[in-house]
Formats: structure tokens, sequence, C-alpha cells
């Protein structure tokens, strides 16, 4: 299939072919900077001191620290939110500065998965409470693609099969999407060629596959790395990788992770949800958070998961309560 | 026997009770064949006003019952009957038939006792429980409360008593309209409207008995209800009339079976089932049709044309169609469901075997007209011998039935090379937010199947039998536990002679 | 003139295209067009020939393998079918085609109705001669007025030829547009036919065809693209009457604003055509609240040993993949333009040649754009 037409938006509206969606013109302009709360010396968990859990309420603020500090990326601050009539999440709060990895550990059921789908944006779920901010801007009021070309990248646990759509076409689609969202020139399909083919390299994915349409037919691993190509092309400043080890043999978890590896940075953070410590002796977390109904219960360092490993999840659950 | 617990092949489908029970089959050809002599009162031959008079004054009815029957004969009058089925049949000559038949008999039976031996005895030979006190002594199996129907009258309903404590009414359609006439003159024909098509508007003007079923508020019926229809008479229409009314927040289990005496001439039987389910009710009703089929080079047989409708009108509510249709030489049949009611459902479950000359036009209609009403069609056609096995459904949602949503499945097999199987779906998107989905498939026993059983020695058409029960296993679990051996035994006779 | 007999939806196979209702009046039949018509489509390298208000004109010299000719009468076989019955009490002129070897470039038949309305018939004979092979484009426009377009061609595939047969109905939006195409297959022809409709206010096309010997494949493939005010039908009868012979059809129907979108498929397995596999798919995708689509696939199977199955989706667009690609950036409605390209591809990927395909793409571009 040749690549995308121009597409003329006002027209397709005319025509009823589209429906109205709340994009405003240039993107985050209207949307006020917020300067995150610094947090507090010594309090809530032992992890408040480092970085990682935002207090559960504002703090008096300690400016010295405060200037110290970077501007996180991710800052989500007391999100409830609920599907139809039941609550999912119920206050989680989470600070996550500029070039760090975080992960989120807990069992089946108890929402982190939700938290990841609110973050990205699916219309299924609605908040009731709280905040989240990325680099600043309000996250709740943009639609997913604005998130997107702000920075924001979910890995799905299971990526959708688009049928018809080659991966080449879907992928120059993306990437020249968020590059216009954000004034920026498109990329020419030579530079866009190259870039591909480097990130594939890594992740042994050849063009045969990027003709093959869009996650259709892909084994297990082969959808998770081309989430991950997508990743490395897009250039997130948050990634958020939902249970990525699901359904890699560990062959292809290692091929995965290393890319993964790669594309840590200074400037790009990511929260990795996990149901099992495995994905995280290959990308080492610099903070651990156990999930357990709807909220973080209790934060440390990369050992907490193993604590985890051994004693399982019910040692965490009182602190749900 | 073989070891039927390493069948790769099968296990999936097919369970031991069918193995055995195919197995020990008594294969008679149609084993409700026989003819009861019973002494009848008739109806003049013939359809005429005079006809109908008689019958409304056999039923000692109403007049404005008898003024209902002629409307809907003048309407009859109108009509031509319908060609679009799939179907082929000599002119029926609607003068040449009698359209009452009763069993001659002193004053209604109150009880069973007063009910006459002979009929007793056909209906110990046909397998049906009318005995209620052996049944309440025994308690070793579920109660099923019966309505029998012979000819064109209801000679018994058992188990009145015990289901009038919870305030169900279950009676016969006749005495219905004696005794319930305000509940009658509001529901029947609310959901088959006297002119809705040739043989239902015949059916409203000379239907002679039926079952009547009223589930009040709130009411679980405590045990399954059921009729059983026999032709017994020769050159005798039958036409029975079936009205259940489930109120809000009730469930009943309806079961009805027929057959009828093997007979060189083809009898008519036109029947009209209406069902409404009010808010939240459900209404499960299985059908297992045995009528004769006619012998094997195509004589006799019952033309089987039936209009049966269920209505959801209120929100929540459902309406569950299981049929095993393996008798009729000629089967019109499309047990429906009007999606009236927001969020209610409709399910329909078939299983449609032919052979010999046997022709079959069923399916049913799914009309989704409430919001976010949901359908589930899953249909088995099977075709042997010289037969014709059509599958006709239609799934609609209207302008107004938004979030629709269908699952067809239709699935049919052939069994020889002389008989044809066929799948004709009318699937009516009317607003763009429905989801329909609809799959069908025709395929043939595969050789390696039945190489395979008969390596593990079944005949022939015990092998048939066997794979035959596991095609159709979806639908029959779909069944109560009362029909489902008998079911499976049915399927075997039915395909007797079709290999080979 | 008005007209008497036409079917109404008690005919079954017009039920929902009842003509009695949706076409009240036929205009005169049409006269020599009085302007130069030009195609509605541009395929680089293709042999034109153009059919103007039913006549025939002139071509420039064939290219090799194809004869030119012209003959009187029916091109089609009896059978009782108004549109049938119609083309053959008035087509005139028939435009007859004997298709010899490998012929290179794409064979584009242009009719073009100009002018006032008028009642246009014309008819076309295509002989594909033993392992011949083809590709042979036809297009409908037009200006707009009230037009009734009564076309039919019959082709007839000899042993082992390969043919793609492509029709674009862009007719003007007050027309009518009718298309009766007759196949015949004999031992080891392959056949494929794609059929486009994105143009008048009532269109219905009829595909009849018959597997005549062993060994023959057909693809049957079509695009039913329909918005504001448009009702169109797709009807086939596909009839496997050999042993061994293959067909798989698959149909598209989007529709959107206030819109009918009609597919009726029939396929016939004849007693003793055994090891015949077929399958039909029909796909409905609605873009608007009001729009209605209405699917009856039927089978009809005498023969025992065979593998016979049909489908048929119908519903909007999938939230879920909408929702995925909005998370890489892309617009909604750039995903829902996406969608529903992925959708269409499964039908025009398949059609071989570059200049072709980008005409056809074309076509869809268009309907997407609305122009």
């Amino acid at each position: 299939m040749s690549s995308l037409p121009e597409i003329n938006v006002i027209e397709l509206l005319e025509l009823g072919v589209v429906r109205i969606h709340n994009r405003k013109p240039g993107g985050s302009a209207s949307i006020e900077l917020k300067r995150p709360p610094p947090p507090a010396s010594n309090s809530g968990s032992r992890l408040d001191v480092i970085e990682g859990r935002a207090p559960d309420k504002p703090m008096a603020a300690t400016p010295e620290r405060a200037d110290k500090m970077t501007a996180p990326i991710l800052e989500i601050r007391n999100l409830h939110a609920r599907i139809e009539e039941r609550e999912i999440l119920k206050g989680v709060n989470l600070i996550i500065p500029p070039g760090k990895v975080h992960a989120i550990m807990g069992r089946n059921g108890s929402g982190k998965s939700t938290l990841s789908y609110v973050l990205a944006g699916k219309e299924d779920y609605e908040i009731t409470e709280g905040e989240v901010l990325l680099n600043g801007q309000n996250l709740l009021e943009m639609d997913p693609s604005e998130r997107a070309a702000a920075g924001l990248f979910q890995a799905f646990q299971y990526p959708i099969e688009i049928p018809g759509v080659a991966t080449m076409t879907f992928l120059k689609a993306a990437m020249n999407a968020q590059r216009k969202a954000r004034g920026e020139v498109e990329m020419s399909t030579p530079d866009f060629m190259r870039a591909v083919k480097i990130a594939g390299t890594d992740l042994q994915i050849d063009t045969g596959m990027l003709k093959r349409p869009l996650n259709v037919g892909f084994s297990g691993g082969e959808k998770k790395r081309a989430e991950v190509l997508q990743m490395a092309l897009l250039q997130p400043k948050m990634c958020i990788l939902d249970e990525t080890d699901s359904g890699l043999d560990i062959d292809a978890l290692q091929v995965v992770s290393k890319s993964i590896n790669a594309l840590r940075s200074v400037g790009r953070s990511m929260l990795m949800i996990t149901h099992y410590q495995r994905l995280l002796n290959h990308i080492v977390p610099d903070v651990v958070h156990v999930f357990s109904d709807g909220k973080i219960v209790e934060s440390g360092d990369k050992d907490l998961a193993l604590q985890l490993e051994a004693k399982g999840y019910a040692d965490f659950d009182g602190a749900a309560a | 026997m073989a070891d039927y617990d390493h069948i790769p092949m099968l296990k999936e489908n097919i369970d031991r009770a069918t193995v055995d029970s195919v197995l020990s089959l008594d294969v008679d050809k149609y084993k409700y064949g026989f003819e009861t002599d019973i002494e009848s009162d008739m109806a003049p031959k013939g359809l005429s006003e005079d006809t109908i008079r008689f019958i409304s004054a056999k039923k000692n009815e109403p007049e404005w019952m008898l003024e209902w029957r002629l409307e809907a004969y003048k309407r009859f009058l109108t009509l031509t009957e319908p060609t679009w089925a799939k179907v082929h049949y000599p002119q029926i000559d609607l003068q040449d038939m009698y359209y009452y038949a009763a069993p001659k008999s002193t004053p209604a039976p109150t009880s069973l006792d007063e009910v006459d031996p002979a009929l007793l005895a056909m209906y110990d030979k046909l397998g049906i429980p009318l005995k209620e006190r052996e049944i309440l002594a025994g308690v070793e199996r579920p109660n099923v409360a019966v309505d029998a129907v012979i000819d064109s009258v209801s000679v018994v309903t058992t188990f009145r008593e015990e289901l009038a404590k919870v305030g169900i009414i279950f009676c016969s359609i006749s005495e219905a309209i004696r005794e319930y006439p305000k509940m009658i003159k509001k529901y029947l024909s609310s959901v088959v409207p006297v002119s809705d098509n040739y043989y239902a508007t015949l059916n409203s003007a000379v239907f002679t008995d039926g079952s009547f079923v009223y589930i009040p508020k709130g009411v679980r019926c405590p045990m399954e209800l059921s009729t059983y229809f026999r032709i017994n008479e020769k050159k005798t229409g039958q036409f029975e009339r079936t009205l259940i009314i489930a109120e809000a927040d009730s469930y009943v289990s309806y079961l009805e079976g027929c057959t009828a005496p093997m007979r060189a001439e083809s009898q008519l039987h036109a029947a009209v089932v209406e069902l409404v389910a009010m808010e939240n009710a459900e209404i499960k009703y299985s059908t297992v049709q045995n009528w004769y089929p006619g012998d094997k080079d195509g004589k006799g047989g019952i033309y089987n044309f039936v209009t049966k409708r269920g209505d959801c009108r209120g929100a929540n509510s459902k309406i569950s169609w299981t049929q095993v249709e393996t008798g009729s030489a000629i089967t019109w049949k499309y047990p429906s469901c009007i999606l009236r009611g927001d969020r209610s459902r409709g399910e329909f479950y078939s299983i449609a075997i032919s052979n010999g000359y046997q022709q079959v036009d069923s399916g049913t209609k799914m009309i989704h007209l409430g919001k976010n009403t949901s359908s589930r069609i899953i249909s088995k056609g099977i075709a042997a011998g010289f037969s014709d096995n059509t599958y006709r459904g239609q799934v609609s949602a209207h302008a107004r039935a938004k979030n629709a949503r269908n699952f067809t499945q239709c699935d049919s097999l052939l069994i020889g090379d002389k008989c044809g199987a066929h799948t004709v779906p009318y699937i009516e998107g009317r607003n763009g937010s429905v989801i329909f989905e609809h799959e069908a498939t025709t395929s043939k026993i595969s050789d390696d199947q039945m190489f395979y059983c008969q390596q593990r020695g079944l005949n022939e058409e015990e092998a048939v039998a066997l794979i035959v029960n596991g095609f159709v296993r979806d639908v029959l679990q779909h069944l109560p536990m009362e029909f489902m051996v008998e079911t499976q035994k049915l399927i075997a006779i039915s395909l007797e002679g079709s290999v080979g | 003139m008005t007209v008497a007999g036409l079917p109404t939806r008690r005919v079954e196979s017009y039920h929902y295209t009842d003509l009695k209702t949706l076409l009240r009046v036929v205009p005169p039949l049409a006269k020599a067009a009085s302007q130069a018509s030009a195609p509605a489509l541009r395929v680089a390298g293709a042999f034109q020939l153009m059919i103007a208000n039913g006549a025939i004109q002139s071509s420039t010299a064939a290219p090799a393998g194809v004869i030119v000719g012209h003959a009187k009468g029916s091109v089609l076989s009896k059978r009782d079918d108004v549109l049938v019955h119609l083309n053959g009490a008035f087509a005139k002129d028939c435009l007859t085609l004997t298709l010899e070897g490998n012929v290179d470039p794409v064979i584009q038949i242009d009719h073009c109705t100009e002018g006032d309305a008028a009642h246009v018939v014309d008819s076309l004979k295509i002989f594909v001669a033993d392992n011949a092979s083809a590709v042979i484009l036809e297009t409908f426009s037009g200006s707009d007025t009230a037009h009734i377009g009564n076309h039919a061609s019959y082709l007839a595939l000899g042993k082992n030829a390969i043919v793609t047969h492509i029709m674009v109905n862009l007719s003007a939006k007050a027309t009518t547009h009718f298309a009766t195409n007759e196949y015949a297959l004999v031992a080891g022809a392959k056949l494929r036919t794609l059929t486009i409709h994105a143009g008048a206010a009532l269109s219905r096309s009829q595909v009849f065809a018959r597997f005549a010997g062993e060994g023959a494949h057909a693809d049957f493939t079509g695009l039913n693209l329909v918005e504001d005010g448009q009702h169109n039908d797709i009807t086939i009868d596909i009839r496997h009457g050999a042993a061994h012979t293959t067909s798989q059809e698959m149909y598209k129907q989007i529709a959107r604003g206030r819109s009918k979108a009609v597919f009726q498929g029939k396929i016939v397995v004849e007693r003793d055509a055994q090891k015949v596999d077929a399958k039909m798919m029909m796909q409905g995708l609605m873009l608007s609240d009001q729009a209605e689509i209405f699917s009856k696939p039927e089978l009809e199977i005498y023969a025992d040993d065979v593998v016979c199955g049909h489908g048929s989706t119908c519903g909007k667009l999938d939230e879920d993949s909408i929702f995925y690609l909005m998370s890489r950036g892309i617009s909604k409605v750039e995903a829902e333009i996406m969608l529903v390209r992925g959708f269409i591809a499964e039908v025009l990927d398949p059609i071989e040649g570059e200049a072709l395909n980008e005409a056809l793409n074309s076509v869809v571009d268009g309907w997407l754009q609305g122009v």
C-alpha cells in the first residue's frame, strides 16, 4: 500500500467520515506549566527522601531542596479512576525524575495495568480525582495522540492487530504525525528508512516483518519487539512498559531488554509494569514500587523486588487496607 | 468395546454416555408409529364457518372467541400459501381433512384415575410420565408437569395443584379461554398477529387445543412444564395454540414433544406458539419434534408448518429456543425473538436432521428493536438420503436498536451425495452501531473419522451416529437433561439407512 | 415512459433492492453523444476503447493478441431476471474482443454517458483463448443527469486462461447503474474480478458465473462504497458445475451518511461436483449512524465431498485499534482513515501492475476525501 494521502481534516469532518475531537491547535501552548512541589524530608515511606512516591498531601515548600531537584518527567497526584461503577485506582502518587527507571510490581488485578491505560488516555476509564503532569503539562486534558506527541509512549501488553496496514506505513505515519504536532519538519523517506534499519538491527527485525500488516500474525515475541522498535523510533521522554516480558522466551527477553537498556538516557524515564521479578534482572530499575488494591503501598530500591519474589505479595496486602 | 478414552479426534466432542447410548440402540424404524384405538368424536370433514362454529361450540367458548375465529377465517380466505421456502409438496386439500377429533369420553376427567386406561397406556408407550402419584412417590427424577394433547384436545394436565400453590397457571388453552378471558384477550395474538401468515391465520380460525402457562411476578417455576402432542386420528389436522406469559422477574422452562402414527397420507400440523417475557423474565422453550417423517419412498408424513415467536417485551428479558427437528415430511418453522426490551436477549439452538425424502426449511428470526440487545444462533443441519435441509434465518437491527449484537454459527453436514444442504441468512443492519458476526460451513463426515471409528469396532451406522452426536453437541447441551439422552437416541434412529 | 413489471421486494433476488419503488421513471433511449467524452480513470499504457452513450467508438490500433469486433444480439444467457431481459431487448451493437496469447497492456473500456438523461444499453462479449492472459478494466462515468445505464458483459475463459476483470462504477450522483456480468470458466481457467462501486444514486451489479471444467479457480471481489443518498447492490451467483473447482469471494462494504449497501452472494455446488472448495466473505463497515448494510450470503450444496463456507460481519471501526494508533501520535482522523484503508487493502492489493493499482487507489482516495 502506498503511504498515507494528505489529509484535509475539515473536508473529512464535513463529510461525516470522522468525528470532531478536541484537538487544540498549538498543542501544549495553552497549558500552564506547573512547578513540582518538593518532597518532604522525612515522612511517608523510606523512599520519599530519595525520590519516587509523592506525598499524599501537598507539603510545605522547602526551596533549598527543590532547587537541587530536577523537575520530574511524570508526576501523578492522588489519582482515582473507575470503570463503570468499580473504582480501580484509589489514590496513586508517583514522581519519576528524568532519566530514572521505575518499576511497579503487583499481583494480577491490583490495578497496575489500569494505571498504564489511564496514563495513555483510554476512554473506558473515568478519572474521578487527582492529576497527572507530563513535563509539567496536564496529561489528562490531552487525547491519546496529543499525549504521544508530548512524549508519552506505552508499550502494550497486548499490541493490537491492524489488518491491511503495513507496519512500515504505520511507523512512518506515526513518526511524522508526532513531528507535525510538535511543529517539526516531516522526515524524508530515505532518512526514515535509515532510522528504521538502525533501530531494527538490534531487535532482529528485518524488512520482511515490516512489510507485513501491523502485528497481524506476529508471534508474541515479534509483537513485543515491534513495540520496542516503535519506542526506539519515536524517541519518547516517558515510556510505560506494560508486562513487556510476558510471552517472551529467554532469548527474546535478552534481545528486547538489551534494546530497552540502550534507550535509557538522561532525558528519558521509564515505568515498567510487571508481575514477575524476572524482567528486573535484565532492566535494573532505580526504584521499585509495590502496587496493591489500586495504589502504591511500598517503595524501595531494586532489592525490594527480590524480597517480593521471595515472600510474595501477601506481606503488603495489609498496607493497602 | 474399544477404548474410547484414547480417541484423539473425537474426544473433544463425544462423551462415553453418547457412545454407550448409540451402541445400545434399539433400532426400530419409527417407534412411535403405532396407532391407538380410541373412540373419537369428530367434526364434519372440511373447512368452513360451520366447522369453526362446531369447534367453538365443542370447546364451550364464549361468543367473543367465536367472533375472533370467524374474523380470522375471513382473513384467511384472502391469503395465499407462501412459496419462498425451499420445500415442494402437492397442493394440500384443506377440504379433505378433519379439523376436530377428540377422544370420546364422558365429562372431562378431574383426576388421572378417570382417564381412559387406553389413553394412559398410549402415553406409557410414548414414555411420557403422566402418572403423577408414581412420580411423586418415586422421587428418583425431577418432576415434570405435563399437558397431554391428543389430536384436538388436551386430555390431562398434571401437577396443577402444586403449581397453583405458587400462583402458576398451567392448563389447556381451551380452559384458559373459559376461565381467564381477560388474559387471553390481552395476550392472544399479541405476538403473532392473526394475519401474520397463511398458516398462522388458518390456525387462528381453527385451533383446537394447546397449553396455557402464566408465571406470576417474581416466581421461578419449580419444575419443568411440558406438553406432548400426538396426532392419532386419520385425515386429521392438528392446530394447536400455545401461550406462555412470564411476568417480571420470573422463570420457566417448557418442553414440547410430538409424535404421530405412520400413515400413507400426509397430515397437516399448523401450530402457533406465542411467548411473552416481561422485565427480567426468562423463558426457555425446548422442542423435540418427532412427527412421522413418511416412509422410505417419501409417502405420508406430517406437514409441519409452525409459527413460533417470543416477545422479549420487558427490559433484560430473555427467550431461548432449543429445537431438535428429526420428524415430519416437511418442516417449515422459524422460532423467533422480538427483542423489544432494552438489553433483552434471544437465543436459538437448533438441530435439524433430514433423511429419506424429508424437507426441512427452518431457522429463526432475531428482530432487534431495543437498545443493547443481543442474540445468538447456533444451528446444526444434517442432511442424508434424498433430503433437503435448509437453514433460513433473519437477523435484523432496526434504526433505534443501538449496539445490537448477534453471533450466528450455522453448520451443515452432508451424508451421501443425493441430498442437499443450504444456508440462507438475511443479515440486516439498519444503524451504524451494530456488530453482527455470521459464519457458516458445509462439509461431510471425514473419511478419516469414519475409518477410525470402524477400526474401533463400530459399524458404519453407529459411527455416523457417534460423529453426528459430536457435531451437534453445542446444541445438545442446551437441552434439559430429560431430553438429552432421548435426543441422542433419536438422532441415531433418524439417520438409519443413511449410509451403505 | 413509466415502468411496469419491475420486481418488488417480494421477488427474492430483489428483496433489498425494490426496483418498483426505486425506479420510477425510465428516460428515453440514448442518442449519439453530442460532445466528446473523457474516461474517468487513466491507466498509463492501457489500450483504450470507448463506448459513448451506448455507441462503440473507433479506437486506435489494437495491440498484439487483441481482435476488436462487433456483433448483434444479446450476450447473456437466458435467465429470469429483469435486467437481463431489458438488456437483451434494447442492446443493439455489441462490442466483441477476442484475446490470444499474453495481452500486455491493460484493456480499458470506458462507458461514458453524456448529455441529457438517457437510457443507455450496451453489451460486451469477450473470448479469451486457451492459455491466453489479459487484464480488462471497465469504467462507467458521465454527466450528472438521471441516466440509466444497463450494461452487460459475457466473458468466456478458455483452458488455462488467466484473466483479471475490473469494473469501476464512477457514475455521477444522479444516475442509475446496472451491470450484469456473466462468466464461463473451463478447465484450468483462472479469473479474478473486482467490482468497485463509488458512484450513482442507485446501483446493482450482478455476477453470474459457472465453472464448467475441472481445476478452474476464481476470486470474486468487490468494494461497495456508499454515501449519503446512495443505494448500491452487489448480487453474485457462483455455480460450481464441475469437480475440483475452487472459488473465493471477498466483498467489502463501507457505508456513510444515510445510505444502503446490499450484498447478496450465492454459492451453488451442483450434484456430482465433488471436491469443490468455495469460501465467501462479506465484511461491512459502518461509518455513520444512519448507514444500513444488508447481507445475504447463501450456500446451496448438492454434493457431499466439499468444503464450503461463508462469513458475514458488520460493525464499526474498532475502538481499541483507534486508541492504539492514537497512542502512537496519530490523530483520530488519520487513525480512522488508516483503518479504513487497511480494511480495503485485502481486495485492492492483489491487483497487479503499478499503474493500475495506483489508479484504483486513487478511486478509493477520492471516495475517502469525498471529492
